[in-house]
């Protein structure tokens, strides 16, 4: 999947799931502010990503995707 | 479903701190990093049955503690003891049918996802092929003393 196009989905799959409107995702907003995702709820992304996009998040590596631009990044290196 | 279960009866003790007459898992067939089955008899002096049939507060018990057995199986497989885990979260509860006395609880459990501590696994409960119940129930495991 082209970049663009995963972004794009990525954004969609997000809002859908955490009921907020694509034009609340900006590339460099803060992915628990944005997603209001708290210590239970931020494994709910990240079984979401596994499901939709085939990507594992290790525990070791969410605490590092602080913002959507680095969440658009780690998904599109590690996509089958 | 496994020929041949890992543990049955007391032995799955060294999985989970339950005891009579609250154990809900009799069962363990298998377990890799992300996937794990196991099984309970339906019997008729079970705490949750009424009137011949298990009611929900026993099969979201069954579920909760087949993934505190699937999180036990590693640690016991190190010869260390069970840590303590909590259920964060039960979602998505579906139940087809409630199982009634004398049938065998069959369930799968699949991790999803994991992060900050906090593991969400999603479970299928069947009866001979046929599904019962599925849910999603998120689990933190307390790490050292």
């Amino acid at each position: 999947m082209e970049k663009n196009e995963l972004i794009e989905k990525i954004n969609e799959v997000l809002a859908e799931e955490f009921e907020i409107e694509v034009s609340d995702i900006t590339p460099e907003g803060d992915i628990k502010d944005t997603l209001q995702l708290d210590s239970l709820s931020l494994v709910d992304m990240v079984a979401l990503i596994e499901s939709e996009f085939g990507v594992k998040i290790k525990g070791t590596e969410v605490g590092q995707i602080k913002n959507f631009a680095a969440l658009y990044d780690f998904v599109y290196s590690n996509q089958k | 479903m496994p020929n041949q279960p890992l543990l049955t009866g007391e032995a799955i003790y060294r999985l989970i701190p339950q005891r009579p007459p609250i154990v809900m898992v009799d069962t363990f067939f298998s377990a890799d990093e992300t996937d794990a089955e196991t099984g309970l008899h339906i019997h008729a002096d079970n705490i949750f049955c009424q009137a011949d049939t298990l009611q929900e507060p026993g099969l979201i018990e069954h579920v909760a503690q087949s993934a505190a057995a699937f999180a036990g199986y590693a640690p016991y497989t190190r010869g260390e003891a069970p840590k303590l885990g909590f259920i964060g979260e039960v979602k998505k509860f579906k139940i087809v049918r409630l199982p009634h006395c004398g049938e065998f609880l069959h369930t799968h459990l699949h991790v999803m996802g994991e992060a900050g501590g906090v593991t969400l696994i999603a479970a299928e409960v069947q009866v001979e092929g046929e599904t019962l119940a599925t849910c999603q129930m998120k689990i933190f495991i307390q790490e050292g003393e």
